[in-house]
């Protein structure tokens, strides 16, 4: 049996909570999850079934319940943290895509893009920055295919468009790890494929990705799937051959 | 960085915080424009009050005080003074030129009995004599053609200096600006005689009331006077009631001039006389000081104090003195003795700073409503901003730097409006003052129907927003044209009201900038709540949101 790679992000036995009105609904009940170095990993699920709220929860974004179980990042408690190391987590070492991308309507696809370098870096520094963080900015972009769109606004976009935009602001200060909340949930098949194509190309670069989604088919593109019922990672089967595309 | 980009992109992507601006602007701008003109009045007032009465101002009871002369020159002995004056200040009774025919107008004046030459070392007197021949043949050209000036003798200036009329030798009197009503003051500030009184070329009778030492009154004596000229200080109240005569006129009807000295113990001789023993000096009321440039006029109320004791003790000295001098007078700096004046106008402009200031409270409410419709609206902004590591601090100062930009733009137009309706306050009382130029109203009422025509169309589309704006537009310009078409001109700075006759056109830069500062704070504040609701909102719940 292969040795398994080292989780570089870790959930065990996370709970989470929300209160509608005055019923506490759990959707998380002690959810556990290893990512591995490089790994793309699939949460599949139902709507509601709390796919989004992992996500969340694994990337700062959101606090599990007390005692709610913990998550680590290369070994070190996310859960626990607050404050600007969070916020620095949540900059540098987490990229999230969302299903409907996103994107600031009053700055351009650039301005997107370079976002993340922007918000890492005090004004001082990153005066100092700008000219390498707009290049690279330029660079991803334009790989993606959007050179031509580099200054229209979101709404200038279609939607294959701006997801790009969206990854593209996810990965622009190369983080660790992508976090990808159904990103080709508001788009259709042929543009989905694009965007799983450009997920791919970075996974293949040594990206990790967790992707959570309720479309199997797209679950297929992953290394790995896990399924979410009940608020348990319920199935976690090995991994399987990459189902190849038509294409491929 | 992103704080500046976005608060940058939020200010000009969006119609609402122009308003808020403009709201800012106009806060300041009034606040400003109220204090200034306030400020200015009181400047003007207590500058006016200086060049009218001097620095020091010495006052005695109604029996006035004697060797005035001899207490003067000490006074210009003084290296603190300037120049000195004594005077006599009682009230009269004026019977005017006109109407025609017997019944002549009488109205009440203060009387100054003074020396004009030495009035004029001490006071304004010789420069705000108003009838003057033009100073060149460019400055004739420049007054109007019906302007009395542009025919002026150069004596007239001269008889108004030394308050005698030259032509006869005759003892004359200078009447304040606006104690005459043949005087019609124009939109330029100039005056024209009305009906055709031209004061100078008229004499008057001023009736006064010699009153003794202990309060008794005497026979009242009159005197006609020819008028040799006008007075325009600036300060209604004192230009509407004040002439002034010569002083020794003013000492012989009020019989306080030199005088012999009876002995009454005696016994009178044939014809009832009673032996004359000596003189009683010549008295005054008053004596005005000037101090030199850079002496303060506190300091110079305690010298004139002191030398006052000097002389008074010198005279009491003296054997040969025929009459003491009053034990107590009144030495009082010009601020003290207008004091009436200057308190009120003081404590009014306090009041209007203080009301004028809760605006602030306004435009803090204003922009916190606006920032909290802009804080729900970019609420999905804010959780992408936390989801790609903004801080909460971040946040918050997203929101306050576009507070403390709206505050600071609003602030630097509502000095810089306050600035261009003050330097231009005169010539906007003037149009107010004036009919609406037919032109304007005309233009306004075109607008407004060119608005009623766009109405008609949109009422045709069915376009509700549209159809409510264009209505608003025409009634609003309507209502604007006709009322500039039945304008015909309110007189809103009523210097019978105000004292002056222009309105103070001066920034009181101190409260240009205490207030812009004050607005952006206001703005700061303003801002800082739905701030911190941003700051605060969670990340998770902003990305569902919306």
């Amino acid at each position: 049996m292969a040795k398994q790679p080292t989780p570089i992000l870790s959930a065990r036995g996370v709970r989470k909570t929300y209160v509608f009105g005055a019923i506490p609904v759990e959707v998380l009940r002690g959810a556990d999850l290893d990512v591995s170095q490089g790994e793309w990993v699939a949460v599949l699920g139902s709507s509601g079934s709390g796919k989004s709220t992992l996500l969340h929860l694994m990337g700062g974004l959101d606090k599990p319940d007390r005692d709610g179980g913990t998550i680590r990042f290369q070994g070190t408690e996310v859960a626990t943290t607050h404050g600007a190391r969070l916020d620095l987590y949540r900059n540098r070492e987490i990229g999230f895509v969302f299903q409907f991308y996103h994107l600031l309507p009053e700055l351009n696809v650039l301005e997107n893009a370079m976002l993340p370098a922007m918000v890492g870096h005090w004004f001082a520094q990153f005066s100092g920055r700008a000219v390498a963080a707009r290049a690279s900015a330029s660079a991803l972009l334009e790989s993606f295919g959007l050179g031509h769109r580099l200054h229209h606004r979101p709404a200038q976009l279609s939607g294959g468009e701006r997801q790009r935009v969206a990854i593209a602001r996810a990965l622009a200060n190369s983080p660790r790890v992508l976090l990808a909340d159904e990103p080709t949930g508001n788009l259709d098949v042929k543009t989905g494929e694009g965007i799983l194509d450009l997920l791919s190309e970075r996974h293949a670069r040594g990206l990790t990705v967790v992707m959570v989604t309720h479309d199997p088919a797209v679950a297929a593109r992953a290394d790995r799937i896990v399924k979410l019922t009940d608020g348990r990672v319920e199935d976690e089967p090995p991994t399987a051959s990459k189902p190849l595309k038509d294409n491929e | 960085m992103y704080a500046a980009l976005l608060s940058n992109r939020y200010l000009t992507s969006r119609l609402i915080p122009f308003i808020a601006i403009a709201a800012v602007a106009l806060c300041v701008a009034l606040v400003v424009t109220v204090v200034s003109v306030m400020t200015g009045f009181l400047n003007m007032l207590k500058d006016s009050g200086r060049q009218i009465v001097g620095d020091v101002i010495v006052s005695s009871g109604i029996g006035g005080m004697p060797y005035a002369d001899e207490f003067v020159a000490d006074l210009r002995g003084l290296t603190t003074v300037q120049g000195a004056s004594a005077l006599i200040d009682t009230i009269g009774l004026l019977r005017m030129p006109y109407p025609r025919g017997d019944q002549k107008e009488i109205t009440h004046v203060q009387v100054w009995a003074v020396d004009a030459a030495s009035l004029a070392t001490v006071t304004d007197y010789a420069n705000d004599l108003y009838w003057k021949p033009p100073a060149n043949a460019a400055a004739a050209a420049a007054l109007a053609a019906d302007d009395p000036r542009r025919h002026l003798d150069a004596s007239i200036l001269e008889d108004g200096k030394s308050l005698v009329e030259s032509r006869t030798g005759t003892p004359g009197i200078a009447l304040g600006m606006h104690v005459s009503v043949g005087n019609a003051r124009q939109r330029d500030g100039s005056y024209l005689p009305r009906f055709g009184w031209f004061m100078p070329d008229c004499d008057v009778t001023l009736t006064v009331v010699p009153v003794s030492g202990q309060g008794k009154i005497a026979e009242p004596r009159e005197q006609i006077f020819p008028v040799v000229n006008e007075v325009q200080t600036g300060v209604y109240e004192v230009d509407k009631n004040r002439v002034y005569i010569p002083l020794k006129e003013g000492q012989r009807l009020l019989r306080l001039d030199e005088a012999p000295l009876f002995d009454l113990n005696a016994e009178p001789d044939s014809q009832g006389r009673y032996p004359v023993i000596g003189v009683t000096p010549a008295r005054v009321t008053k004596l005005l000081v000037r101090a030199k440039s850079g002496i303060s006029a506190n300091a110079l109320r305690d010298q004139v104090e002191l030398a006052y004791q000097a002389f008074s003790k010198r005279i009491e000295s003296d054997p040969s003195r025929s009459a003491r001098m009053p034990e107590f007078v009144n030495v009082l700096t010009w601020e003290q003795q207008l004091r009436d004046l200057i308190t009120p106008v003081e404590k009014e402009r306090e009041m209007m700073r203080v009301l004028f200031s809760l605006i602030y409270l306004v435009c803090a409410g204003l922009i916190l409503s606006i920032f909290w419709a802009i804080v729900i609206e970019k609420t999905r902004d804010i959780g992408i901003l936390r989801s790609v590591g903004a801080s909460r601090a971040g946040v918050l100062w997203i929101f306050l730097r576009y507070g403390f930009i709206i505050g600071t733009v609003g602030s630097a137009l509502g000095v810089l409006m306050a600035w261009g309706v003050i330097r231009n306050i005169n010539a906007i009382h003037e149009a107010i003052g004036s009919d609406a130029p037919r032109a304007i109203w005309i233009g306004t009422f075109v607008a407004a129907g060119f608005c009623a025509l766009a109405l008609v169309r949109t009422i045709w589309r069915g376009r509700l927003l549209a159809i409510l704006l264009w209505l608003l537009g025409t009634s609003v310009l309507t209502l604007i044209a006709t009322a500039l078409a039945l304008h015909h001109g309110t007189l809103i700075w009523d210097p019978s009201v105000y004292y002056f006759t222009i309105v103070p056109d001066q920034v009181d830069w101190t409260t240009a900038w205490s207030t812009a500062l004050g607005g952006v704070l206001f703005s700061v504040i303003g801002a800082a709540i739905p701030a911190a609701k941003a700051a605060d909102i969670d990340p998770v719940e902003a990305l569902r949101y919306g």
